[in-house]
């Protein structure tokens, strides 16, 4: 027998050789614990600067330059009665009482000839919403705080050209510029004018299209799991099955665009630019997402409790829903939120079912015409007028503001519902 | 002794596809005796065992031959309910495999299902007899809503025992419930299955010969997927008549 002829001479544990390769192995594990420290900081350094930059352009986005314009409402030549007012006909009467020549006529009248160039398009609402909440203004001389032009925003932000920023010294000079909340930009839709723009249309938009795709994909995607784990035959058919599910996760989104342009839009005509059809095609879209994360879910589910189930006389019903989904749903709310953070971010498909449409007033229902935050800060990022870098940013930072309150949710809901062994 | 036959085995065989784990097996289970199982690892003991509560249904390649009666009844016929066999054929696994619930839970989980409780009351007392029986009580009375993974493995493996017999089985049939347990618990293991022949039928695998002879009346030998011999412990272990079998418990091989 060879293997017991073999001879051994017996081990010098603290010869050179023997210390080279100790101080060998330490060298490696202070490498290996320095690469992974790097990696690490690298990450988070790019963390830290795609947030810091997307704050320091997007803040301002939350506040607007407003200057403070004289009204002397008995002498605009307002065709209002005060009285009506104050009944149900309060809207048809502010809207034929000519308020926008008003308020660009106070303009002229404080700030010159291009006076009305220096206050926002959008200026006459801030003056309507004045007189609505208080019809008593109509019968004096008052102070309301409008909307600056987008170009005297800007130069007040620090952006702006030199003549512009001229203008604003002056209007500092003369105290009638202030900084507000920009109310408008959380309660409004798109807009031409970026003074006026808000995320409001887009963000409900989103929401809605979020509600259809979870409503949608989270109960398929989990009974598909649980039938493909629990019930189906491990056959040719299954097999199949599994291999399409997961090609269909790796599927390029644009593709579940066409897929939604084609079959909900052509074959079924819904609604073109609908929340609804943004969250079906959606909901394709995440479905093998949830179908996977869910069937290792299940799969980590120790056999022992099946048995356990099964053994008192559980029916394969029961031990799926008392057993077997409470102890997976962790897993699969864990692979759900991915699945939707990834749908909450998507561009691609939404663009081919005609979701960047300009879309000027929020949506009301599901099949009202909408758009998205990512749609959103796409077409804003796509506008040549300096005000719309802004606003880009600050979409950014209310579409991450979404995601971290959805992956709060769920994290909060996993920790709810797991258990601890 | 008057015998009565609780459970009745004729010509078993069990593939798992092409592959034979036991072959033409015929057992008798008495139903105020205690029967063991014992053999060499692999000889087909536990998959035997799981043919009489039909938990070999789980695994799709199983295919079991044969005719397996439960009071004269064939619980392999279409028309047997196998939830209903199961609630009447308790088992008890090697691994202690309390549900992550409360202990209360864990015990009230099967009366529950099968709608044996007409209150919550009597839901409680079932849960209180239960733990009761399997002598679990005492230590736990206190502490109903803990986890019952919380509990050390003896008492994991008493609280299965307990749920067990909360849906008051017929037949309680256990697979090696001590070999993962230290020697302590297992006396207690033992004690309990003790009190609770004569009761309930019951079945225990083993690999531990004084085990098997400590608590049972009816010894089975296994190996190789047959039954080499059968019959009273005491014959078994004193008086083998088959030579394997003395090899076996002489400790030549397994």
């Amino acid at each position: 027998m060879n293997k017991a002829q073999i001879h051994r001479i017996p081990t010098d544990w603290r010869g050179a050789a023997m210390q080279r390769r100790i101080r060998g192995r330490y060298a490696a594990e202070r490498r290996f614990r320095l690469l992974g420290l790097a990696a690490v900081v690298l990450s988070a350094g790019f963390l830290v600067f795609l947030l810091s930059t997307m704050l320091a352009n997007g803040l301002g986005g939350f506040t607007r330059t407003e200057i403070r314009l004289p009204v002397d409402f008995p002498r605009a030549g307002l065709t209002l009665d005060p009285a009506r007012l104050a009944g149900p006909g309060a809207d048809l009467a502010l809207a034929g009482a000519g308020i926008e020549g008003a308020t660009d006529g106070a303009a002229t009248a404080a700030f010159g000839k291009d006076g009305d160039k220096l206050i926002s398009d959008g200026a006459w609402l801030a003056v309507r919403a004045a007189v609505k909440a208080d019809p008593a203004l109509l019968r004096r001389r008052a102070t309301i705080a409008v909307p600056a032009a987008d170009a005297i925003d800007i130069a007040a932000k620090g952006h702006g050209s030199p003549a512009a920023e001229a203008t604003v010294a002056r209007l500092k000079a003369a105290g009638v510029l202030t900084t507000g909340f920009n109310l408008s930009f959380l309660s409004e839709a798109d807009s031409t004018d970026p003074t006026m723009v808000g995320i409001w249309g887009a963000l409900k938009g989103s929401i809605f299209t979020m509600i259809v795709t979870l409503l949608l994909a989270f109960p398929i995607g989990v009974l598909s799991a649980l039938y493909l784990e629990e019930y189906a035959p491990r056959n040719r058919w299954t097999d199949l099955i599994e291999v399409s599910i997961n090609n269909l996760a790796a599927v390029p989104s644009i593709i579940f665009g066409l897929l939604g342009l084609a079959v909900f839009l052509n074959t079924f005509h819904l609604p073109r630019s609908a929340s609804i059809v943004g969250g079906l095609t959606l909901a394709l879209m995440t479905m093998p997402v949830i179908v996977i994360a869910g069937r290792n879910a299940i799969k980590a589910v120790p056999p022992s409790i099946r048995d356990a189930a099964l053994a008192v006389g559980a029916s394969p019903v029961q031990v799926v829903f008392h057993h077997v989904l409470p102890l997976a749903l962790p897993g699969i709310l864990t692979g759900t939120i991915i699945g939707m953070a990834r749908a909450l971010g998507e561009t691609a498909p939404l663009l081919m079912i005609g979701m960047r449409a300009f879309i000027a007033s929020p949506p009301e229902r599901l099949t009202d015409p909408a758009t998205v935050l990512p749609v959103q800060i796409f077409l804003w990022s796509d506008q040549v007028n300096r005000g719309f870098v802004e606003k880009t940013s600050t979409a950014i930072i209310v579409l991450l503001v979404f995601l971290l309150a959805m992956n709060g949710v769920a994290i909060y809901l996993r920790n709810r519902f797991e258990t601890r062994w | 002794m008057t015998q009565h036959l609780k459970m009745t085995a004729h010509n078993v065989n069990v593939f798992y596809g092409k592959k034979q784990a036991i072959s033409d097996v015929s057992i008798d289970i008495d139903q105020d005796l205690v029967t063991a199982f014992i053999g060499p690892s692999g000889c087909g003991k536990s998959t035997f065992l799981r043919t009489l509560n039909r938990m070999n249904d789980t695994v799709a390649s199983a295919k079991v031959t044969g005719d397996i009666r439960l009071d004269g009844e064939d619980i392999y016929a279409p028309e047997m309910d196998v939830v209903q066999l199961r609630a009447r054929v308790g088992m008890v696994f090697q691994k202690p495999n309390p549900f992550p619930k409360s202990i209360f839970e864990n015990v009230a989980y099967g009366p529950r299902i099968h709608g044996l409780a007409s209150s919550k009351s009597h839901l409680a007392g079932i849960v209180e007899q239960s733990l009761k029986r399997a002598g679990l009580w005492e230590e736990v009375k206190d502490r109903l809503q803990d986890s019952g993974t919380a509990l050390s493995g003896g008492q994991q493996q008493r609280l299965c025992i307990a749920r067990a017999i909360a849906v008051d089985p017929e037949v309680i049939l256990m697979d090696e419930p001590c070999s993962a347990l230290d020697p302590i618990a297992t006396a207690k293991i033992e004690e309990l299955i003790h009190e609770l022949k004569g009761r309930y039928a019951i079945v225990i695998v083993t690999h531990n010969m004084q085990q098997a002879a400590r608590v049972s009346q009816r010894t089975a030998f296994f190996h190789l997927g047959t039954l080499i011999e059968y019959g009273a412990t005491s014959d078994i272990f004193t008086n083998p008549r088959e030579e394997r079998t003395r090899d076996y418990i002489t400790g030549r091989y397994g």
